[in-house]
């Protein structure tokens, strides 16, 4: 299968499998020919850990943004490029000085400098980072979007439980959302066109009161036709028509003007700062995983000037989002993570570009459970290779899990075979939970 | 505990239980398939102790038979017409009806599309579905389907749409190997791909590498389909040195290879030359001397190996109708995960490989057992037995252009299909399925344990298409006709009858009179309301 690549890098022509390690299988069928999914049997088993209604912001790095020009510099090194690092809040930590604003407020983040993820190949190892761990052959797993959707949502959410936001087009087929053997209750809502969702405004020509009745009709005749007959299908079905006003109202949600003025000017005119709000009024209504993708970081060619770009944006939009969470006593109930499908590489190619470079590179984890200002892992001085403390997707998850109060080791059943959160073995980082 | 339920969920096995052509304990090759089928699934179910429901009645059975067979709901004519019928063999009229319509081919020929390339981003191929169609409107065998597809003609104009098959798949050989076994053999060997079994001998990375040896030489010829005559798979196994992979079908069987060693230069410049000159003349490049993939449809078919081949076609057409797999899922059969009814799968392999695999044939006793015709209803709702006994009809979500056709023929007046010559009423069907692949595509097309998302909810309820394009009251439309009648009550009976095929309850004469009442001097408008809460309501949404 072709792969479509949008920077015509040498980088591409890497075979994959060498980039692997010769390692897993490739994904071949698709997981809904399991039988007997027993993952929706079970509702309200973690009803407990609903209560506290945890939520999840990630930022996107569609493309892969480079760690020397956010979290990781090395400046003077031969691979650090021109700009500097400046000091933050932390002691000891130094990030680059395109992010003065994220720099005076690094005691809200904890930031992981080891990824070692080693997947260069922009389709899948989106799907990797999204979902912390590779696909097999015979399973689709869902990513963290569906399994967050599914352990804080609620069974009769009145508002979707999994948003995702990527309006440019640039990589957006290579990291969709998706929610695996979880099926299509977990199924994010995708807004690519703009920032309001299809189908969510009754048509001009019903009035509400027979959009509601004639809905009534429907589930009437539903349940008639449903006695003596069980069928997960049809469950799902009928609990999807349910939610059909519940996800209407929520309209308002989605329209930036119901916020003042004096909020949106904070977070700015961008479509990412605009989003990023949405996100913020989402979350704010209980809705539990939103994505704002932001692309397209793939910098082959001028890497520094598309960073100088697109890196304050990031900043300053971060920034504001976890004033605006601190403000508002939500800290402790929203994480917000910056992520992509891998890191830049350290060396810098002949147009003054950055490759494809999963063996080294960042993320950040914000608020629930973390530890505030935390560093985790170190690359050696210019950037090629974690020395210490390395990270890979698997136990990114463990931690994301972990610091939301979910126990990685919880099982879905497929059939007979139990599916944990991440793979067996894998552990959080202990070191950066509270 | 935990460690060894995760290794006995790793199921990647093989070594199927071989069943020998005289096997004595199989019911005689000599009963027909339907006889078969209800005779073990009955026995399967007295042995459980289980309650089968009772038959599906007439209007019902139509439904799910037009469904099934032509990919459409019937129009109120036809169910009329069966249900009043009182010949004796009225249904297996109906199925060879069904099964010799034009429709058959092409709604069978979308369902072999989606077996063969389940992931939706490689469907599409209009060459693949045309060669699929016509090797099934004369009902081509299933083994030279086989052959053609993995054997493809490209100088033949009407068979060269088969190779779109290994053309999508052959810039990459693990994924080739892992599809076509699971397409033609019911077996996923891609978990042998970095691992023996952890705790089954015979399950090896020699099987899958096995395979992945007559499947490797294939490659891309500037858009024609080229295979070499030499080269080997090496692999590096979990222990010890690396090692060369012979060339091994599922079941073990090894084909020797005298052409294994790569040639002299001059060979090779010289097969290089005539692959350029193929590719500068734009023409299908010369098969090798030794073909491996040639190998692998010889050697797959040959004696008791085709029982991989034949009992993943009977499980595969056993699924389509009765949406439960004899084994499930469709692509792991193994020992380590048995049959339901493994007799009656042995026996069906048997007949469709003693009857050339004839598709059709297969089919059509499928659909005429009296385990087909169960009701999906069953009574005691408390205990509803496991799909897995097949003693009540499990309930199977429409594809796309099921649904999109089935709305079409429901907002379409019954009465202007009356009155039409057979071939005239095919012309309009097709002309109404065609219509509907637009909506169709706003669809998602089903799997096993499929859910329909809020997405779907929120298009039928708040998207313009369903009404601009079904939902309206012209001329000719069942709206249409509605607007005509005096009483909501005519109006009720004829829209469930519509839609439904049947008479309308009490209970919900009642409640949909009501809410037309209620809305006096806008008619036209509740009219089209209690239409919408029927096509969108699970009677309308599944096969059932």
């Amino acid at each position: 299968m072709p792969r479509n690549t949008f920077c015509r890098s040498a980088a591409h022509a890497m075979d994959r499998r060498a980039f692997l390690g010769g390692a897993a299988a490739v994904g071949a069928t698709v997981a809904s020919d399991m039988t007997q999914l027993s993952v929706l049997a079970a509702p309200g088993a973690n009803g407990a850990l609903k209560k506290t209604q945890k939520r999840i912001i990630l930022l996107w790095l569609a493309g892969g943004a480079s760690q020397l020009e956010t979290w990781d510099p090395k400046p003077g090194a031969t691979t650090g490029g021109p700009f500097r690092s400046i000091q933050t809040d932390v002691p000891g930590l130094r990030i680059s000085e395109l992010m003065p604003k994220m720099a005076s407020r690094m005691k809200t983040t904890c930031v992981i400098r080891g990824l070692n993820t080693k997947n260069g190949d922009h389709g899948s190892a989106a799907v990797t980072m999204m979902k912390g761990r590779r696909d097999e052959a015979a399973l689709r797993y869902p990513d963290l979007g569906a399994v967050v959707a599914r352990e804080m949502g609620r069974a009769d959410s009145k508002v979707p439980d999994y948003v995702t936001f990527y309006t440019q087009s640039e990589g957006r087929s290579m990291a969709p959302g998706t929610s695996g053997f979880l099926g299509a209750r977990y199924a994010p809502m995708e807004l690519t066109t703009n920032n309001y969702p299809e189908f969510i405004k009754k048509l001009d020509g019903i009035t509400d009161l027979d959009h509601l009745e004639r809905g009534e009709l429907r589930d009437l005749l539903g349940k008639q036709f449903g006695q003596g007959r069980n069928s997960e299908t049809m469950s799902s079905q009928n609990e999807a028509y349910q939610r059909v006003r519940g996800i209407m109202a929520s309209e308002k949600l989605f329209d930036i003007t119901q916020e003042p003025q004096k909020v949106r000017d904070r977070y700015g005119p961008t479509q990412f700062a605009e989003q990023v709000l949405i996100a913020r009024r989402l979350v704010e209504a209980g809705v539990p995983f939103v994505r704002v993708g932001r692309a397209w970081w793939d910098s082959h060619g001028q890497n520094f000037e598309t960073h100088q770009e697109m890196v304050p944006e990031l900043d300053h939009v971060m920034a504001t989002l976890i004033d605006d969470l601190t403000e508002r006593g939500m800290m402790d109930d929203v994480m917000i993570v910056t992520l992509a499908e891998f890191g830049r590489t350290p060396s810098i190619n002949a147009s003054l570009g950055r490759d494809h470079f999963a063996s080294a590179w960042s993320s950040t984890i914000t608020g629930c459970g973390i530890k505030r200002g935390s560093v985790y892992g170190k690359s050696d001085p210019k950037g090629q290779t974690v020395v210490s403390e390395e990270v890979d997707a698997g136990s990114l998850f463990a931690t994301i899990y972990s610091a939301l109060g979910l126990d990685p080791n919880k099982n879905y059943h497929v059939g007979a075979r139990p599916i944990p959160l991440v793979n067996p073995g894998v552990l959080p980082i202990k070191a950066v939970l509270q | 505990m935990r460690f060894r339920s995760l290794l006995l969920a790793v199921i990647c096995v093989l070594a199927p239980t071989a069943v020998r052509a005289a096997d004595p304990a199989l019911p005689p090759a000599s009963k027909s398939i339907e006889q078969v089928i209800d005779q073990l699934v009955d026995a399967a179910i007295t042995d459980a102790n289980v309650t089968p429901a009772g038959q599906a009645d007439d209007a019902t059975v139509i439904r799910r038979l037009t469904l099934d067979l032509v990919g459409r709901i019937p129009t109120t004519g036809e169910v009329d017409a069966y249900v009043k019928s009182t010949e004796a063999d009225r249904r297996a009229k109906l199925v060879d009806r069904l099964i010799a319509s034009p429709a058959f081919v092409r709604h069978q020929a979308t369902l072999f599309d989606i077996m063969l390339n389940p992931e939706g981003d490689r469907r599409g191929s209009g060459a693949f579905r045309a060669y699929l169609t016509d090797a099934l409107k004369e009902n081509r065998p299933w083994d030279k389907i086989f052959r053609e597809v993995m054997l493809p003609d490209e100088n033949d104009a009407k068979l060269k749409g088969a190779a779109d098959f290994l053309r999508g798949r052959v810039s990459d050989a693990d994924k080739l190997t892992a599809d076509v076994s699971v397409a033609f053999f019911g077996v996923n060997v891609s978990c042998a791909q970095c691992h023996n079994h952890p705790h089954v001998e015979d399950w090896t990375q020699d099987h899958f590498y096995g395979m992945k040896a007559f499947l490797a030489r294939t490659f891309d010829n500037g858009g024609f389909l080229g295979e070499r005559g030499y080269g080997t798979i090496k692999y590096k196994p979990t222990k010890g040195p690396e090692r060369t992979a012979k060339m091994m079908f599922l079941t073990g069987a090894t084909i020797e290879d005298a052409n294994a060693k790569d040639p002299d230069a001059a060979a090779m410049k010289a097969e290089k030359d005539a692959l350029d000159k193929a590719k500068a003349a734009k023409t299908p490049p010369p098969a090798p001397k030794f073909s491996a993939r040639a190998k692998l449809v010889e050697v797959a078919l040959k004696g008791e190996n085709a029982e991989f081949f034949a009992r993943s076609l009977a499980n595969r057409l056993w699924h389509r109708f009765l949406g439960t797999g004899l084994v499930s899922p469709l692509d792991q059969m193994h020992s380590e995960n048995r049959s339901s009814h493994p007799e009656l799968l042995a026996w069906l392999a048997r007949d469709t490989a003693t009857n050339g695999y004839d598709i059709k044939r297969l089919v059509r006793g499928i659909v005429m057992s009296k385990t087909y015709s169960r009701s999906s209803r069953y009574e005691a709702s408390e205990n509803v037995p496991s799909f897995k006994t097949f003693a009540v009809v499990r309930l199977k979500p429409m594809t796309p252009l099921q649904l999109a056709t089935a709305l079409k023929i429901a907002s379409t007046d019954s009465a202007s299909f009356e009155g039409l010559k057979p071939a005239e009423f095919e012309t309009k069907m097709e002309q109404i399925e065609s219509s509907a692949k637009g909506f169709a595509a706003l669809i998602a097309q089903p799997t096993d344990n499929f859910q329909i998302g809020v997405g779907e909810a929120l298009l039928f309820s708040n998207g313009d298409r369903l009404m601009k394009e079904f939902l309206t009251d012209g001329t000719g439309t069942t709206l249409g006709r509605a607007k005509q009648m005096k009483e909501p009550k005519e109006v009720v009976e004829f829209l469930v009858k519509t839609a439904y095929g049947r008479t309308a309850t009490e209970q919900e004469t009642k409640a949909l009179v009501g809410f037309i009442e209620k809305r006096k001097g806008r008619e036209a408008e509740s009219y089209r309301h209690v239409l919408w809460a029927l096509v969108t309501a699970p009677e309308f949404r599944f096969s059932y």
